[in-house]
């Protein structure tokens, strides 16, 4: 029965990321196509439409054979590992059709000049975001109590620990008590609900890049785009921590005998974040469209400024790279949301400690069991 | 205000920078009191350095046209009530571009409605 659901879960992800893929072209902003800035004009032009009807072809290529690779490990094999390769070859498609849609649109834009770089001087000063700060607080408080009942109670804590659970909240995978094993998940509550936080807050100061002499419509556009983006992040972290608290305090509970499953709380709450999750990032893509395209359609013909329109500075349209530059979030050209300014150490820095202390904590609770 | 930088100008950024703030002060689109981003903000969004940015502020800090105070960041400044110290070199520079538009073939008939058209621009900017 388990295996099952993890089975359809499965399909239902490789639909949900697949969909995504399929909407990217369609919410990117005007001038860009696959990561390149080949200007307004040429980007509704015949050649760009080839381009990406192209991609959308292989794209379905791949989306077909992921699905089949899904269903012949399920029903052939009833391999769950099987099965989950099929969420690592759909990624991997999308890398193959995105650089060779890639590598013929910079044919598209050879010639072109160096854009101007512009700035909005706002005579009154936006609200400031309040939800980040408030997500970064409750993730450091969730945290620390996290940790602080895990090691008020590590003494009391028999032999074996329960280190994994079922989709029910049924415990499944038993391991000897150690300091690391207990700690792992109060302490990944810590990191990851600060962390998500964070993102949160600096999404919200992320660098702005508008259109040319369009009356403040890309400005206004991007603003809002930046405003949902931050919010939605910081709801996120909200409901992680929530989720992360509870499951740390009631695996404890769990290990203590005091309680046979998962408390129903935290079930809820994982599932109402992926639900929140996977709905709000849609509905941003369709709502907004990427960095706030849907919403200045009517500036679409002007063109972009700065860091988004200069193909110089970004490496396989996916990575930023501008050493002057002290942003540390910028827009991404191709997909959802936003990147790092790779040409910034702090921005390095910041990226590479989040994914290194996730990277620690794993190898630690690895080498602990 | 929209700032904009076109780095094919022989014009250096940070001067390209402080040229258009200060048209805009003059002309009364900035209105004294105005915050103007923060060094950080405005280089971030431009992508330029920290340090082009700076500059620009320090010289428009210099010339009257912007107080920078450390917690409040920068303002746009009223305009000085009494004639600045450096009023001379202000007519001297004043005088250097007449002499250049001169050199460029304007009448003395052309300079004066060339300098009245610019005073009735900056008095409609500063009544709007």
């Amino acid at each position: 029965m388990e295996t099952r659901i993890i089975w359809i879960s499965f399909l239902v992800l490789l639909g949900v990321i697949g969909g995504f893929y399929f909407l990217f072209p369609r919410i990117s902003r005007s001038g860009l196509l696959f990561g390149v800035y080949v200007g307004e004009e040429v980007s509704k032009s015949e050649a760009a439409r080839r381009i990406t009807r192209s991609w959308y072809l292989g794209m379905a290529l791949w989306l077909a054979a992921a699905v089949a690779l899904a269903l012949i490990m399920g029903l052939q094999y009833q391999s769950v590992p099987g099965s989950s390769a099929a969420l690592f070859l759909l990624p991997l498609g999308f890398l193959e059709e995105y650089l060779r849609a890639y590598w013929r649109a910079r044919k598209l834009a050879r010639g072109r000049a160096a854009p101007l770089a512009a700035a909005v001087i706002l005579t009154e000063e936006p609200k400031p975001l309040f939800l980040p700060y408030m997500a970064m607080g409750f993730g450091l408080v969730g945290g620390l109590y996290s940790i602080g009942y895990a090691w008020s109670h590590y003494a009391q804590l028999p032999d074996l620990v329960p280190i994994h659970f079922g989709l029910l909240g049924q415990p499944d995978s038993w391991r000897p008590r150690s300091f690391s094993t207990v700690m792992m998940l109060p302490t990944m509550c810590l990191v990851m609900g600060v962390g998500i936080a964070g993102m949160a807050y600096l999404i919200g100061q992320a660098k702005r890049a508008i259109r040319y002499g369009d009356q403040g419509v890309s400005f206004e556009a991007q603003q809002r785009f930046r405003r949902i983006m931050a919010n939605f992040l910081a709801i996120v972290s909200l409901l992680l921590t929530g989720m992360l608290t509870i499951l740390s305090q009631s695996s404890i509970e769990v290990g203590l005998r005091r309680a046979q499953a998962l408390s129903p709380a935290m079930m809820m709450l994982t599932l109402i974040l992926v639900i929140f999750a996977l709905a709000g990032s849609i509905y941003i893509a369709v709502r907004y469209g990427q960095g706030g395209s849907r919403l200045e359609k009517s500036a679409a013909d002007r063109p972009l400024t700065d860091g988004l329109a200069d193909n110089r500075l970004w490496v396989l349209g996916m990575f930023y790279v501008n050493r002057d530059d002290p942003s540390l979030f910028v827009e991404r050209r191709f997909g959802l949301g936003y990147t790092i300014n790779f040409g910034n150490p702090k921005a390095v820095a910041l990226l590479g400690g989040f994914i290194g202390l996730i990277i620690l904590i794993a190898i630690i609770a690895k080498f602990a069991s | 205000m929209m700032v904009v930088i076109e780095r094919s100008l022989d014009e250096p950024v940070y001067e390209q920078i402080a040229r258009q703030i200060r048209e805009c002060v003059a002309s009364g689109e900035l209105s004294p009191g105005t915050p103007l981003p923060t060094v950080r903000v405005l280089a971030s969004d431009l992508g330029v350095n920290l340090n082009t940015v700076a500059r620009a502020y320090w010289m428009l800090e210099e010339e009257g046209f912007i107080r920078i105070r450390d917690r409040s960041g920068a303002r746009v400044a009223a305009p000085a009530r009494k004639p600045a110290g450096d009023r001379e070199r202000l007519r001297q520079e004043l005088r250097e571009t007449l002499a250049r538009l001169r050199q460029a073939g304007f009448t003395s008939e052309d300079l004066h409605r060339l300098v009245e058209r610019e005073i009735a621009s900056l008095a409609d900017g500063r009544d709007k």
